[in-house]
């Protein structure tokens, strides 16, 4: 067990490095040494970023964007996790959509949405759609490989008590393979977030994707900047949120691991 | 039912007799090939007795436990609880696993694991089901765990956790494939004495699996000796050793002794026992 006081100096050290960056930024476009147009001092940049708080600018932008982000993620989750357990429970059903699922996979999701745009616009259709895709995989794997992980001895103690097959699912098959499943769903959640965003610079009609690029094309550039500090943010508290839940849901995993 | 209750006078042996008939086990391979795990086992335990399998390792026991238990079934013969033939998992019977690490359910505390057995069962309320849950962990000493987790207590108190969930079942037949071997020495002991004690207050009828045969004997009614696979039954020997059996004077007994001495004789001396396994 680490003590309180190394621990401090570390968490110290850690913090301090974001502080020298951001002050040697601040000299170089005082200075001029980089184009003060293109990269504004971070102090401009966070009085503009206060102003798009405190106005309540960032509001509807950010709407939009966790709308798009949540429906999308939703959706690419719950699809990926009941195919992924019967894909993982029977080597019949893995075998007929394997071939699908690796031809699509491999595919970058953003070289898709030229596609999507001719089918479903530019709207909120294609952006959740992407989303959904860009979700969908990575949990589908895990939670694939989580079923198949699930101990044989795990079921046959539910069937030696007379459980059925879906109290066996319920009460078995999900929860064992919740860990895997977690692990997909926070690369996704990546994804998710950065499909989000692309899809939201393609469209222009609303979100912080939207905000940061026609900022940047009307030559505002402290706003564009501000935009993606409200984005790391979001980026920020939703991974914190993440953990939290994860932390509930698969409680067993890490004190088991130790 | 208190712990004290459990050294007051057992109750009559409930259930039905278990045959075993002639019960063969082929596995075919995915390359087409087969091999024979269990030829023609015939067994009958009559209700309230314990009856002990001893096998060299790899001999099949565990699959022929499997198959009784109705988890897997056989390619041959029939195992009937009375006059039912167990098809399925039936309903009176409850197979206890080795790895009780993993047969209890990481996510579940202790007492939602013991209710794991028998809440699906039975329309009772949340209180009432807590109270048999009680009822069993008090009797394996562990009532102050019942919202630990799993994860958080020792190898043989995870076992005493299992055992209790087992019999919280109430099942008519209990299953034990070698429960106390992933355990140490001394907990093993104890957990002999603690089943014995179950047994003795709740009369199943009880089969267990083992290649440790000091285990077998000093638990058993009867040992059934198998061969190496296939397997089939080389011999079965009465212990006849009196009841209530001493976790210290039992083992030192001249009639212990001598059984063990047949008992491990026999294991020893066949092509493909332990001692071919040594050399």
């Amino acid at each position: 067990m680490m003590r309180a006081k190394d621990r401090l100096i570390i968490v110290a050290a850690g913090c301090s490095l974001p502080a020298v960056f951001l002050l040697g930024l601040e000299f170089a476009s005082r200075n001029g040494w980089v184009n003060p147009t293109f990269l504004p001092a971070p102090s401009a940049i966070f009085a503009t970023f206060a102003q798009i708080i405190l106005t309540g600018a960032f509001f509807a932008p950010l709407v939009h964007t966790l709308t798009l982000l949540f429906v999308g993620y939703s959706i690419g989750c719950i699809a990926a996790i009941s195919l992924g357990v019967l894909m993982g429970y029977s080597r019949a059903i893995y075998n007929l959509f394997e071939p699908l699922t690796e031809l699509i996979r491999p595919i970058p999701k953003p070289a898709l949405l030229p596609a999507l745009i001719l089918f479903l616009g530019l709207g909120a259709p294609m952006e959740i759609t992407i989303v959904a895709l860009g979700s969908f995989f990575p949990v589908l794997i895990n939670t694939v490989q989580g079923v198949r992980a699930v101990d044989p001895v795990m079921i046959d103690t539910a069937r030696t008590f007379g459980h059925k097959s879906p109290a066996v699912w319920r009460r078995i098959l999900l929860p064992a393979s919740a860990p895997y499943v977690l692990a997909g769903m926070r690369i996704s959640l990546g994804l998710a977030l950065l499909l989000v965003v692309t899809s939201e610079m393609l469209s222009g009609n609303g979100g912080l994707g939207d905000a940061i690029l026609s900022a940047q094309r009307s030559f505002l550039v402290k706003e564009s900047y501000a935009w993606l500090i409200v984005l790391a943010l979001v980026g920020l508290v939703l991974t914190a949120i993440f953990n939290w839940t994860e932390k509930r849901v698969a409680f067993w995993q890490a004190p088991q691991a130790q | 039912m208190s712990v004290t209750a459990l050294h007051q006078v057992s109750p009559a042996p409930q259930g039905a007799r278990l045959s075993i008939d002639k019960i063969g086990k082929v596995f075919t391979g995915p390359s087409g090939g087969s091999v024979k795990a269990i030829d023609g086992v015939t067994l009958n335990v009559e209700p309230g007795e314990f009856l002990a399998i001893v096998g060299p390792s790899g001999c099949g026991k565990s699959t022929l436990l499997q198959v009784i238990a109705g988890l897997m079934s056989p390619s041959s013969g029939a195992v009937r609880l009375g006059a039912q033939d167990v098809t399925g998992e039936p309903a009176h019977m409850v197979y206890l696993f080795q790895q009780y690490g993993k047969s209890l359910l990481p996510w579940m505390s202790v007492a939602e694991n013991v209710m794991f057995s028998f809440r699906h069962r039975i329309v009772m309320t949340r209180s009432a089901a807590r109270a048999r849950c009680d009822e069993y962990l008090a009797m394996v000493g562990l009532l102050d765990f019942a919202d630990h987790y799993p994860w958080q207590l020792s190898g043989g108190m995870q076992q005493r956790v299992a055992i209790a969930r087992a019999l919280a079942a109430e099942p008519k037949v209990l299953l034990m494939d070698e429960p106390f071997s992933s355990v140490d020495a001394l907990t093993r002991l104890d957990l002999h004495a603690l089943i014995l004690d179950l047994w003795t207050a709740k009369r199943f009828t009880a089969v267990l699996v083992t290649h440790d045969v000091d285990e077998a004997i000093f638990l058993a009614d009867r040992v059934a000796v198998l061969t190496h696979r296939p397997a089939s039954i080389s011999e079965v020997i009465d212990t006849n050793l009196p009841r209530p059996r001493l976790s210290i004077e039992t083992r030192e007994s001249p009639n212990f002794l001598a059984l063990r001495h047949r008992l491990l004789a026999h294991l020893l001396a066949r092509p493909g026992g332990a001692a071919h396994d040594a050399r």
